[in-house]
């Protein structure tokens, strides 16, 4: 059984013919071989897979593909704009916040989720905001680091 | 030497391509034709197999192989060839391979496993090492000494002990009578998961012509892997092809044959299909392997003054099922169990013992973690009960300069003292701090370790300078996520005298770039960085013999400096790639330099006759130093502060050193507070992160990461090594800290809110 999602990845529509079991982490992946979204354990545990719908970030292992019907997603792979990197994107390279690199996708997106409501976003914010995304290699220092770079950072001061 | 790169805090040079989104892990390999496997696990923690009944597996629409152990008989073992691909007559851990599905897609593959029917033979099982080596426990191996094994490691035949090793040095009865204390106490540090955001994967294709198995891995060391594959299926080195891809994190999980295997075994059947196995968490969580669970007895004599005189140690580790690297570990971990300190008389007996449980192997520190959590914790109670200060009693102890080390090598110990003092400092150690506030009590702990690398192993690399003056580096040593490839273009650039991104590291590839021992003992930066400092400066030599020739100038009177040929004389200057333009720009061509680096011959590691194995070729030093509250009220304890000095010899690149040190207090953290397997007769029942806590950012404290330089004489541009020993002494330091707050000692890890609070209520009943 096939049904047919329509929905916008990137800025780009798509019309995709799927079974209706599947959710939207495996449409990104497998259907549209957006593979900078990640899986770390399927369950909606590790934030690993997070992308933005309509702007919000959701566990995209936990959502089906047919709930995103009309929306718009964003993924890694969109906010590079023009060729110039997201300032997100900016400041995780250069205040180290990347070393294996597979949570740093969820983490920009759902920081960027952040910064786009609330610009002005301190510290506690951003811990409480990316808290539900597991980073093996223990790098929240410098990623809470360069989240804050990113932000007028005036709850902070 | 002035450098333009090392000792710079460059941004990773893998950053762009992972903020991107572009990076490729193993779970991210996609091709033309490709399966998807699936794997049937054993319910059982030990039994025979009785019968395998697949029939019903292979006609879901779809399947395309379905592989047992009958089907694939091999075994395989890095140290100890005891594991089979898939199980055959016995299963040895709940949720062993038993047999394993290839289909179209992967919903056909787990349809189908649901349908292999298996009948066993339920068999007593043993899931703790102390009882596992004891007379009449249940036999696990039944044909332990016909393993193939390295002679390195004592099997004791008929019974459960894979690894038996003894070592002493001086005289322990002599040392412990002259001490005027004896100290006696018992440790038990539990097993812990890895738990890569990246679980393991593996796509393999079997060519058509069955001559080679390509294997896509993120594995810490394609070379070891490679070869094991080989040996286990009689196949020369070159027909195991590994590619390796970026890796979502490894912490020495990685470092065995895990998915690997299942892929190898599959796709020997599906005809040149290639086919991708990718562990789910649960898998991960209860089926890949995890750092050895170890019962460690110190029994130490100490001169009223704090100095040791004596030191017996005695450490039975959990193998589990298969041996994986225990058996390294339980030497190796056991040889630093007498911590940094000079110690005239010493003994150690080191068991490593199979049980019926998840196999065993590498974790950041390869047993470091282990004996330093018994070392340190012991250390402390030694100085409390002697009141002495803890910073004291290690200064007295401490290795210095032209020491030996237990197997007679000279130490080179600068660098330890410091990392001590630099913590101490920086938590205020010894400063009047207000240390309660209602229920909340605070306290400080510190603790040192020692760690050193495997010794001697080779690395090997090519340096390639194209005929447009860009370079590419082949080298084995992948990226594990810890920043290799950074720290490799910045010895490359500077040894050659080029930009930094004129310098391309591609991932290793068994049949292109040439030896390595592997990601892993936290040797890269020095080995491999060694042998690119020496090709480095061969292909500069020969870039400089060209210019010289092209310019019609002396090469003596020429420089090198990114990426531009001056002659001192005239200050004329040319770049690199106007000379390669001039020399290759016809036809083309390139300019190759080769390097080699091994520790073998270095003056160093001179030692004992035949226990030069024991020694390292360079010494990582570290202290943290904890301030934790503890709520008396709920037993929850929280790290506020670590300070955390490590030697690393020279920080070619102190971000990614920040990077190693702030993420392992992370780990430590999470590993000592949170992270507790809840086992049922060898059933992992949390086998999910919502019941496996791992710290998150919440837990962050704050963490000061300090670098001290000693300088290695023979590392390249004086680096030693980071990744391992930054997790180590976070455990102990803790506990120390703990005990400074509560006055209570807690000798076994975790320490769970539960555990704290009961030790509480025990110490002041409720009225």
């Amino acid at each position: 059984m096939k049904i047919s999602i329509d929905l916008t990845v990137n800025g780009e529509r798509h019309q995709v013919d799927t079974t209706p079991w599947i959710t939207l982490l495996e449409l990104l992946r497998e259907t549209l071989h957006l593979t900078g979204t990640k899986e770390g354990c399927g369950l909606g545990e590790c934030g690993s897979c997070i992308v933005l719908v309509d702007g919000r970030p959701v566990n995209s292992c936990l959502m089906l593909a047919v709930d995103a019907r009309g929306r718009q997603i964003t993924t890694i792979e969109g906010l590079v704009s023009n060729g110039d990197l997201h300032p997100l994107q900016q400041s995780f390279i250069e205040k180290g916040a990347v070393q294996c690199g597979f949570c740093t996708p969820a983490m920009i997106l759902s920081a960027k989720a952040l910064l786009d409501e609330n610009p002005d976003a301190g510290e506690e914010e951003i811990k409480q905001t990316l808290s539900g995304i597991i980073c093996r290699c223990g790098n929240y220092k410098k990623i809470i680091e360069a989240v804050r770079t990113a932000s007028d950072g005036k709850a902070d001061s | 030497m002035k450098t333009n790169y090392v000792g710079k805090s460059v941004p990773r040079v893998d950053a762009l391509e992972k903020v991107t989104g572009q990076a490729i892990y193993c779970v991210d390999v996609e091709l033309p034709g490709m399966l998807y496997g699936a794997v049937l696990r054993s319910p059982l923690a030990h039994a025979r197999i009785i019968e395998i009944d697949k029939s019903a597996a292979t006609r879901v629409p779809g399947v395309k192989a379905v592989v047992t152990g009958n089907d694939f008989p091999y075994t395989f073992g890095h140290m100890v060839k005891d594991q089979p691909f898939l199980a055959m007559d016995k299963v040895r851990y709940v949720n062993e391979p038993l047999a394993a599905v290839a289909a179209d897609t992967e919903a056909a593959a787990q349809e189908a496993v649901e349908k292999i029917q298996v009948k066993y033979e339920e068999l007593p099982a043993v899931f703790d090492p102390r009882k596992a080596a004891a007379t009449g426990a249940p036999i696990i191996h039944e044909n332990l000494e016909r393993y193939d094994h390295s002679s390195m490691y004592k099997i004791v035949p008929g019974t459960n002990v894979c690894t038996h090793m003894t070592y002493s040095r001086g005289d322990v009865d002599k040392g412990l009578s002259e001490a005027d204390e004896i100290f006696q106490n018992e440790f038990y540090i539990h097993p812990v998961a890895h738990t890569p955001m990246e679980t393991h994967a593996a796509v393999v294709q079997h060519d058509p012509s069955g001559r080679v198995f390509t294997v896509w891995s993120s594995t810490d060391a394609p070379y070891q892997r490679a070869k094991d594959l080989a040996n286990a299926l009689g196949l020369s080195f070159n027909q195991v092809h590994f590619l390796s891809t970026y890796s979502g994190g490894g912490f020495g999980g990685k470092g065995a044959i895990v998915a690997e295997g299942i892929g190898v075994a599959l796709a020997r059947f599906t005809k040149g299909r290639p086919v991708k196995v990718v562990f789910s968490r649960q898998e991960e969580l209860t089926a890949s392997q995890v750092r050895l669970e170890a019962f460690l007895k110190l029994k130490t004599g100490v001169k009223k003054d704090g100095t040791l005189t004596a030191r017996v140690a005695e450490i039975t580790w959990d193998n589990g099922a298969y041996s994986s690297k225990g058996p390294e570990v339980a030497r190796r971990g056991a040889m630093t169990i007498f911590g940094p300190y000079r110690t005239p008389h010493i003994r150690f007996v080191s068991q490593l013992v199979y049980t019926n449980k998840q196999p065993s192997g590498a974790y950041r520190g390869f047993g470091t973690n282990q004996v330093t959590w018994a070392c340190e914790a012991q250390m402390d109670i030694i100085a409390n009960k002697l009141g002495i200060n803890p910073v004291e009693i290690r200064l007295k102890n401490f290795y210095q300069d032209g020491d030996r080390y237990i197997n007679g090598q000279v130490m080179q110990a600068a660098g330890l003292r410091e990392t001590l003092e630099k913590a101490s400092q920086e938590i205020g150690w010894g400063e009047q701090y207000s240390r309660s506030t209602g229920a909340l009590v605070r306290g400080k702990g510190i603790a040192t370790t020692i760690k050193g690398t495997a010794t001697p192993t080779d690395s090997y690399c090519f340096i390639k300078v194209n005929f447009d003056g860009s370079i590419t580096v082949l080298t084995s040593s992948v990226e594990i996520g810890a920043g290799q490839k950074t720290v490799l273009a910045q010895i490359a650039a500077d040894s050659i005298g080029v930009p930094l991104d004129s310098i391309l590291i591609p991932n290793p590839d068994t049949h292109v770039t040439p030896f390595d021992f592997g990601v892993t003992s936290s040797r890269t930066t020095y080995h491999m960085g060694n042998a690119i400092r020496m090709a480095g400066q061969k292909v500069r030599k020969e870039i400089l013999e060209i210019a010289a020739d092209v310019l019609g100038a002396n090469p003596q009177r020429l420089l090198l400096c990114e990426g531009k040929i001056m002659d001192k004389d005239s200050e004329h200057e040319v770049s690199l790639k106007e000379i390669m333009t001039k020399k290759y720009g016809g036809k083309g061509g390139t300019i190759l330099g080769d390097g080699h680096y091994t520790p073998a011959r270095s003056s160093i590691i001179n030692a004992e006759h035949k226990i030069q194995w024991m020694g390292s070729i360079f010494w990582m030093w570290a202290t943290h130093a904890a301030e934790v509250e503890v709520d008396t009220e709920t037993g929850v304890v929280k790290v506020l502060r670590i300070a955390a000095a490590h030697d690393v010899g020279r920080a070619i690149n102190p971000m990614a050193c920040e990077q190693q040190i702030e993420g392992s207090v992370i780990m430590g953290i999470s590993n000592t507070l949170f992270e507790e397997f809840k086992m049922d007769r060898g059933r992992i029942m949390n086998d999910t992160f919502a019941d496996y806590k791992v710290a998150s950012m919440l837990d962050l404290p704050v963490i000061v990461p300090i670098i001290v330089e000693s300088h290695h004489s023979e590392g390249p541009f004086g680096a030693k090594g980071i990744g391992e020993p930054a997790l180590s002494p976070t455990a102990p330091a803790i506990a120390n800290a703990i005990f400074d707050a509560l006055g209570i000692r807690f000798n076994e890890l975790p320490i769970t809110r539960e555990k704290v609070l009961s030790a509480l209520r025990e110490r002041d009943p409720v009225q």
